[in-house]
């Protein structure tokens, strides 16, 4: 491991420093002498600023590490901001307490019974020992009932808080359950449709984010695209605390958004799930070979997607004071551009949050740099454009073949042996710092 | 191997080196500036809108002192109030934003006040009082005057008779709103006057305010007037009725009024009248800037609006410099 190959290694974190040098050393001074780009205030605008595609991105990167893609994450946070909005602002029964109750009862019930089953099989595997892991089942109480009671429980309790609500105006913690449940059932529907249909996702998602954004204007109803459904002076003091910093230090958004990045990075690197995704994103045929239910880990790698989404329109609402049904449009595009920045493979099977946490911080440091300098904004899309392609020539190793095709100097391929028998497989995402091992 | 990776590593430093080069020449002409004048626009794609931008960096070419830094929200929410953010931390002595939506950008005007920028809000108003002024257009004052034009079209005063076929913009929209209200505070008075459609909107789109022309046509044997909530409708409505050989029958009356649209069209001899909706932009910089010089400026300016017809059509080209 000679320092060169530390290098290469660790070159996304080098990208993000240059960029945090280069906007350090151009920084514009303020009149009091003091380095704009720098100053407490405007880091703090960047993590605010890139929370919500940040949060996207980050359900996006399981996706695409499967081997999948989702486009609908945009719509999906445009109708959770408009149940969100709506349930806080209108009272009596409106369409957004149609969609959204219902959605908590029935995820209440699934969650439920999932997670209680999933107990107990682990409880039996672990009595039963390794030998015997493969030929464990569930007998019928433990298998059905329980799981059953259990989630009828937590669709009654959920059903006990929210019903109550309706008539005044919802909660903040009402709406804090419901618009991110909402989000996590059309995220779940999409990996339902896409793994039962034997479809490609890109077309199941594209489907979903025309449906979805039809299913955002028709809740939102005679408030279309022109005037946003949540507007009032009300609505400043219950969502304060999602504005507010967070120990004075770091803005709630922000905090969401790295708490996403460590809670779903470690279960992507440490849990058998996180494992059996890079492995279906590898080979799915092989995983599902090995005894991996892959349909299984694609549905939830959907559905977090779309719990995230929900999670993010949420925090749009606090933030922009309304909900509308153009909220997110157009941000799964910047979501996938930050994933593949950091070094995920669109092919699937390689690439981590790590580096889609650089991705998505130096797409914003970019953005705030250029606006700082006030370059054109027209000429700010151009240049954002180049860099995505150049980040990613380098991300991908492929800076050297693209020179020597032109036949310049300092070209030559840069691994002869480009092919996928070399290609490592991905059982060890461990060591795996910046994404990319070859 | 190793060689390529030094290169490499030149290569990148170089390139770090250069960037940070340009961008410290870039901030080193501003420094003789007095005034640093921020101003956030929604969007730079609509025919507007691009107006709304020529008109503000016309006016600030005449203030040698001025330093006007313009940014583009890309229309939406995000990106604008990003925008804001950004020319708060630049520290600009006056910030002027032409808002998206009221309710999404409240909060961080709130935070420009917060911060001592004095805040000018044009075209479309925010949801707080604490600003320093705000400067727009009045639909309803535009809506009257093309009403006033129309029944003195129609024959005039207590006389007035005919067929108008009225093309709104957005139904949900306030400015389609207003200029319906203002033009029938007048039309409504005359018995004369008989309108023909009810509340069919072309979303302020040529294409669609043809078909709705084209469907009037056909209907109807005796048409007098058009009045199109926007240029392009009325431009719209008129083809509609060229393309059946009726044009010469009808007078169109469309409001805007941009050099580039409308003002040619009317001085083509295609619309009878426009009325122009002024961007805030040179009004809304002069104020700032008035402000900034110490004096007092009032808390709400109304633009007024301007009957553009055949006879001073080619004067206002002129003074656009077309």
């Amino acid at each position: 491991m000679n320092a060169l190959k530390l290098l290469s290694r660790t070159k996304l974190y080098w990208g993000l420093i240059a960029i945090f040098l280069i906007g350090v050393l151009g920084s514009p001074i303020s009149s009091k002498g003091n380095n704009i780009f720098l100053s407490y205030g405007n880091l703090l605008d960047v993590l605010r600023q890139v929370s919500t595609t940040g949060l996207i991105a980050t359900g996006m990167t399981a996706v695409i590490i499967t081997g999948g893609i989702d486009l609908s994450v945009g719509s999906l946070m445009a109708i959770c901001s408009v149940v969100c909005a709506m349930l806080l602002t209108v009272p009596g029964v409106t369409p957004a307490v149609v969609l959204g109750v219902p959605t908590v009862a029935v995820v209440a019930l699934c969650l439920g019974f999932v997670v209680t089953r999933f107990i107990f099989l682990n409880l039996a595997k672990s009595r039963a020992g390794a030998d015997a892991v493969r030929d464990v089942r569930l007998d019928g109480v433990r298998g059905l009932v329980t799981p059953g009671i259990v989630g009828v429980i937590l669709c009654c309790l959920a059903l006990w808080f929210l019903l109550p609500q309706i008539e005044p105006k919802f909660g903040v913690l009402g709406v804090l359950l419901v618009a991110p449940c909402v989000g996590l059932l059309f995220g779940a529907l999409n990996g339902f449709i896409i793994v039962a249909g034997r479809l490609q996702p890109f077309i199941v998602t594209l489907a979903m984010m025309v449906t979805a954004l039809g299913i955002a204007r028709l809740t939102a109803g005679q408030n279309n695209a022109v005037l946003p459904v949540y507007t009032g002076s009300n609505a400043t003091a219950d969502f304060e605390m999602l504005r507010s910093l967070v120990f004075g230090v770091i803005p709630m958004p922000g905090l969401f958004f790295l708490g996403a990045i460590l809670i779903y990075g470690a279960v992507l690197r440490f849990t058998p799930f996180g494992r059996y995704v890079y492995a279906i994103g590898g080979n799915e045929e092989a995983a599902r070979l090995s005894g991996i239910a892959a349909g299984r880990v694609k549905i939830v790698t959907y559905a977090v997607s779309g719990l995230l989404a929900g999670i993010a329109a949420v925090l749009y609402v606090a933030q922009y004071r309304q909900g509308k049904p153009d909220a997110g449009a157009g941000l799964e595009l910047d979501a996938i551009a930050a994933v593949v920045i950091g070094g995920t493979s669109l092919m699937g099977g390689r690439g981590s949050l790590t580096g889609t946490f650089c991705g998505v911080l130096i797409f914003g440091l970019l953005s705030n740099i250029l606006q700082l300098h006030n370059i054109n904004s027209n000429l700010q899309l151009v240049l954002k454009g180049m860099i995505i392609i150049g980040t990613v020539l380098v991300q991908e190793r492929n800076a050297g073949d693209l020179l020597a095709y032109l036949r310049l100097p300092g070209g030559q391929a840069a691994h002869k042996e480009t092919t996928a028998t070399k290609r490592p497989s991905q059982e060890t995402p461990s060591l795996n710092l910046g994404g990319n091992k070859k | 191997m190793k060689r390529r990776d030094m290169l490499k590593l030149a290569a990148f430093g170089a390139a770090l080196l250069t960037t940070t080069a340009l961008l410290t020449t870039g901030n080193a002409y501003a420094q003789d500036k007095k005034w640093k004048i921020g101003f956030s626009q929604v969007t730079t794609i609509e025919p507007w809108r691009a107006q709304f931008n020529k008109d503000i960096l016309a006016e600030a070419a005449k203030h040698p002192n001025v330093e006007l830094i313009v940014t583009d929200g890309e229309d939406k929410t995000e990106k604008q109030v990003a925008d804001v953010e950004n020319l708060i931390r630049q520290e600009v002595d006056a910030l002027l934003i032409s808002p998206k939506e009221s309710a999404g950008l409240t909060g961080v005007v709130q935070q420009a006040i917060d911060a001592k920028i004095p805040v000018f809000v044009l075209d479309r108003n925010v949801d707080t009082k604490d600003f320093t002024q705000f400067v727009g257009g009045d639909n309803k004052l535009i809506g009257r005057a093309a009403g006033e034009y129309a029944v003195e079209l129609l024959g005039g005063k207590g006389k007035a008779s005919g067929n108008v076929v009225e093309i709104w913009g957005g139904m949900g929209t306030e400015p389609a709103h207003d200029r319906h209200d203002g033009f029938h505070e007048f039309t409504d008075k005359e018995p004369g006057i008989k309108y023909l459609l009810d509340q069919q909107s072309g979303d302020w789109k040529q294409d669609q305010a043809y078909n709705i022309m084209a469907t009037a046509l056909r209907n109807n044997e005796k048409i007098d007037l058009v009045y199109g909530h926007n240029d392009p409708m009325a431009y719209g409505a008129y083809l509609a009725a060229k393309d059946v050989g009726r044009e010469k029958d009808i007078k169109f009356i469309g409001i805007d009024g941009l050099p580039n649209e409308g003002v040619q069209l009317v001085n083509k001899g295609e619309l009878t009248a426009t009325f122009t909706y002024v961007t805030p932009g040179a009004e809304g910089l002069r104020q700032a800037i008035k402000f900034l010089n110490g004096e007092k400026v009032e808390k709400t300016i109304t633009l007024p609006t301007q009957k553009i017809t055949k006879e001073n059509a080619a004067q206002v080209l002129k003074d656009n410099g077309l």
